[in-house]
């Protein structure tokens, strides 16, 4: 069933529906931009349907609410362990107590990205407690894409089109908002607010303006070709294209004592970055990829080859995310690329043998 | 501790016995029953501290497992503090250990180094135990006479296998061997080296050399065997960091077949 | 011809005296340093005219075009009407030209307009100060400059004015991973550090530059909605006693400011040495002479510092004074 809303409709609507669950969803945070006076586009609750900001792609993506930037794993006390309870801290610690299903908006790159995060936290070992617990309250409504961003690259990922895991769709359109609704039990509230009901496809993006070539296999010798070298003096190793990639889960343990002697404390996760110094430091000291080529190369084999690999599907889900945030302006498309590039050259060399990774 | 569906939650685990081999390696004999394999690894946990992945050196089933530790970083200094009687809190095991069955039969070369001797442990005593002792060829390296670790073990085994003890220097007058583990590949008394199975365990370049020396030797990759050691924050396959290509150390690994550990690349 | 003219009035019109007889140079206000491509075409079209197609850049961000013949001058003046417009200058008379030359141009470095690192849009509050100060026949000398790095050399200036942020610091975003510890100690103040995986600031030590914000990888670290000052006062080159500007007011708000410089006009009229060559005198000296809280008494008339405002009550500094001792040691 599809929905025609005007302003006031969806104001109602996300009132309503604001009621029943926490809404999370892409807000222009004014000011809140890396430089003065720029905005940032983040995700965060809201109540409001004036604090969604529909138009514009996020800068960081969802995942901050699985797989929150700082979790609270555990409190403890002088002989106790408790285990945390709130969702995390995307938004407001005040949220911690409610228990209320969470409904995210995100575009069809982004939902694509959930499976990613299913796959590591769900699929891969045993199921990881915390993400199962904030999961199996999360619901989708997914964000119509008419047109590409800048950077964008779903298309050549696969990525353009929603799979079908989402309970409402909404976007502009001529009359106001669109919205096709998927999950029956809704329509009795766009029934409410809706000006009219017709048929609506969610948009999706049929054309981007970047296109990458994702190497079919890599042959391990080009795992230390020279296409990574550049990266040795371009990267400066911050780490942002993988802190607002929606597929990138990496985590590192903090344990913290609140007191002096050491009796009160909690354990905590915090988002981890292959590309930040550290991650790979072991206890004494030793480390690999000390050179940010070999990071760069850790990372992207692992989001278009290394994934695909082990889950059969490539990691990147194409949002160009990466691309918008390098303050060095290097672009994770170009370097796929690049590498299809060097692959193909490497294929042209060894022609005969290539049945090899077939 | 409550008992808890979340892998994250440790476990409380009595500490039978503290062995000190070292002014910085000691090994813990943790009381647990479950089971468990050499190769394997546990969590250990301090809260406040934080947790370090430490690998099993022996096992005595249904009872007890040995967590043998180097005293390197904040979390290993704060389990040093633990005396018998103690708990310490744990998880696991994790990983796929050593398959022992799989080396009992027909010749056999176990090269370790320094804390490296710990996840072979329990294979060593298997082979010692087995029905060819002196087909089975260990050689363990040391940094110096003073860093020894396990010599009760190492002079058992001597008695039993074709132990080959090294330390990588020494002071004058040293009686025992000197030179790196690799020093001793290349002479080994194997009859058939194509069939002989191998496990190589240590820091990087030793596991990379004595590879090399297996090789060259005339062992097949499929039977050398290499057990890895990488950060890591979980054990689950979560937290990414013990990640090398496709594989996971801490769910696919620690121990990889080289065929396989050679398409690894960090 | 006769050569009858009113040196003092036509510097007054922005028109300097040269070495060559007969020739001068119009000094083109330019105030924060923007100027549109429009008239920098016309300053072009003067030059070609006027003068012998050379442009001079000053050192306070104007241009002077040399080589005019006093004769020309009216007619330079008409052309430079179209400029004077374009950048907004203050001007009753508007057949004239420029209204004073003393209060030199406002300067500004191109702030968060341009820089990453700028604190606000220096440009409009140099534009809004140069309307709130001239013209004024006052030798006064402002600047502008969008973070402590100064890059407008504001240290130089009567008013030195220095962006500042209040870096906001959200606990809950921060990973732990230190870049804006590392940054901090490498491109500030050292006044970050780390405490239990989350990041501590000496707000003492903090100088709001925010470099912490540009590098915080997860947004923990992002600015404060105010836009904050550093105050600097009475810096200034010269024969006697150069010196650099000191810290007065940190942490104060823009309209503070424009009060405190336009009461300072008040000051000079009031203590300004009359027999001060050109009537033109550093009001560094001035303060030096009556003292430095009779300066913030009039500086302050009626101005209600926020409360965030820090003020140093004792200003010193340090230099050398070229009057009483030329030595080096």
């Amino acid at each position: 069933m599809g929905y025609v809303l005007d302003g006031e409709g969806l104001d109602g609507l996300v009132r309503e529906l604001a009621r029943d669950y926490l809404v999370f969803a892409p807000v222009r945070k004014v000011g809140a931009g890396r430089f003065t006076d720029v905005d940032q586009v983040i995700y965060d609750f809201v109540d409001d349907a004036s604090q969604i900001e529909l138009d514009a792609k996020s800068d960081y993506s969802f995942k901050e609410l699985l797989t929150p930037l700082s979790q609270t794993l555990f409190y403890y006390t002088e002989d106790q362990v408790r285990e945390a309870g709130g969702i995390g801290s995307a938004g407001d610690p005040a949220r911690e107590g409610d228990t209320r299903d969470v409904l995210v908006l995100m575009r069809a790159c982004d939902l694509h990205g959930v499976k990613r995060l299913d796959a590591m936290y769900l699929h891969n070992g045993p199921e990881d407690s915390f993400y199962r617990r904030i999961r199996d309250r999360v619901h989708f409504v997914l964000l119509g894409c008419p047109q590409t961003f800048e950077h964008c690259f779903c298309v050549d990922m696969g990525s353009n089109v929603a799979p079908d895991n989402w309970e409402f769709s909404l976007e502009r359109s001529g009359e106001g908002y669109a919205c096709a609704v998927e999950n029956e039990s809704l329509l009795p509230l766009f029934e409410r607010y809706a000006t009219a009901s017709r048929d609506v496809v969610p948009a999706h993006v049929t054309q981007n303006d970047v296109h990458v070539r994702v190497p079919k296999t890599v042959p391990l010798e080009l795992r230390t070709s020279p296409v990574w070298d550049e990266y040795n003096h371009r990267c400066i190793g911050c780490g942002r294209c993988t802190l607002v990639c929606p597929t990138c889960t990496c985590f590192t343990m903090q344990d913290v004592a609140y007191t002096e002697n050491g009796r009160v404390g909690e354990r905590r996760r915090v988002q981890a970055s292959c590309m930040i110094d550290g991650y790979s430091t072991v206890a004494g000291g030793a480390s690999y990829r000390k050179q940010h080529g070999e990071r760069m190369r850790f990372k992207v084999l692992h989001k278009v080859y290394d994934f695909r690999q082990r889950f059969g599907y490539d990691m990147c889900v194409g949002c160009g995310r990466c691309d918008d945030v390098c303050p060095e302006y290097i672009s994770f498309a170009a370097c796929v690329n690049k590498l299809s590039d060097a692959v193909d050259e490497w294929d042209a060399q060894h022609e005969g043998s290539v049945a090899r990774d077939a | 501790m409550m008992p808890s569906n979340n892998p994250y939650i440790p476990f409380s685990s009595k500490v039978l016995k503290v062995i000190k081999h070292t002014e910085k390696e000691y090994t813990f004999r943790m009381a647990f029953g479950g089971e468990v394999r050499p190769g394997q690894f546990f969590e250990v946990s301090v809260p406040k501290y934080g947790e370090a992945p430490i690998s099993v050196s022996g096992i005595v089933p249904g009872e007890s497992v040995d967590l043998t530790i180097r005293r390197v970083g904040v979390v290993t200094n704060e389990v040093f503090e633990a005396y018998e009687g103690q708990s310490l809190l744990l998880r696991g095991p994790y990983g796929n250990g050593f398959e022992v069955e799989h080396y009992v039969d027909g010749e056999c070369v176990v090269v370790a180094g320094g804390t490296g001797v710990s996840p072979v442990r329990g294979v060593v005593e298997a082979l010692a135990a087995s029905a060819t002792p002196q087909d089975k060829h260990v050689i363990v390296g040391f940094r110096s006479p003073n860093d020894l670790l396990f010599r009760d073990d190492l002079a058992r085994w001597e008695n039993l296998v074709d132990l080959i003890l090294t330390v990588d220097g020494a002071p004058e007058g040293y009686q025992g061997n000197v030179g790196l583990v690799t020093k001793f590949i290349p002479g080994l008394p194997l009859r058939d080296p194509s069939t002989a199975q191998a496990i190589v365990v240590g820091p990087p370049p030793m596991m990379r050399f004595s590879v090399k020396g297996l090789l060259e030797l005339g062992l097949a990759e499929e039977n050398i065997w290499v057990s890895q050691e990488r950060k890591m924050c979980c054990g689950l396959g979560k937290c990414g960091h013990c990640r090398i290509g496709e594989k996971y150390v801490c769910l696919d690994g620690p121990v990889f077949n080289y065929t396989q550990s050679k398409q690894l690349l960090d | 011809m006769i050569q009858d003219i009113d040196v003092k009035a036509m510097k007054k019109n922005a028109f300097r005296v040269s070495k060559e007889r007969g020739m001068t140079a119009s000094r083109v206000r330019v105030p924060g340093g923007l100027v549109s491509a429009k008239s920098m075409a016309r300053i072009v079209e003067i030059a070609e005219e006027y003068g012998r197609g050379e442009i001079f850049l000053t050192n306070r961000q104007g241009v002077e075009i040399p080589g005019i013949h006093m004769e020309d001058m009216p007619k330079v003046n008409e052309k430079l009407q179209a400029i004077i417009e374009d950048t907004k200058i203050n001007q009753e008379d508007t057949s004239q030209g420029y209204l004073a030359s003393g209060t030199r141009n406002v300067v500004a470095c191109p702030g968060k307009r341009l820089c990453p690192f700028g604190c606000y849009d220096t440009t409009a509050f140099a534009q809004r100060m140069d309307h709130e100060i001239f013209p004024n026949n006052r030798h006064v000398k402002v600047a502008f400059t969008g973070c402590s790095n100064d890059c407008a050399h504001v240290a130089l200036n009567d008013f030195g004015i220095i962006g500042m942020t209040e870096p906001q610091y959200d606990p809950n975003r921060c990973i732990g991973c230190g870049q804006c510890v590392d940054w901090c100690q490498r491109r500030s103040v050292s006044a970050l550090r780390l405490e239990k995986g989350k990041v501590v600031r000496d707000e003492d030590r903090c100088i709001g530059c925010g470099v912490c914000v540009v590098y915080c990888p997860t947004r923990a670290w992002t600015r404060s909605p105010e836009h904050y000052f550093r105050v600097k006062i009475m810096g200034r080159t010269g024969k006697q006693n150069p010196r650099l500007a000191q810290d007065w007011l940190r942490w104060v708000d823009e309209d503070s400011i424009v009060k405190i410089v336009k009461n300072t006009y008040a000051f000079i009229e009031e203590y300004i040495d009359p027999n001060a060559p050109e009537g033109k005198e550093h009001i560094g000296y001035i303060v030096d002479r009556v003292g430095f809280d009779e300066f913030c008494e009039w500086a302050l008339k009626d101005v209600e510092l926020p409360e965030k405002c820090q003020r140093a009550t004792r200003v010193y500094w340090d230099t050398k004074r070229y009057d009483r001792d030329n030595n080096l040691r």
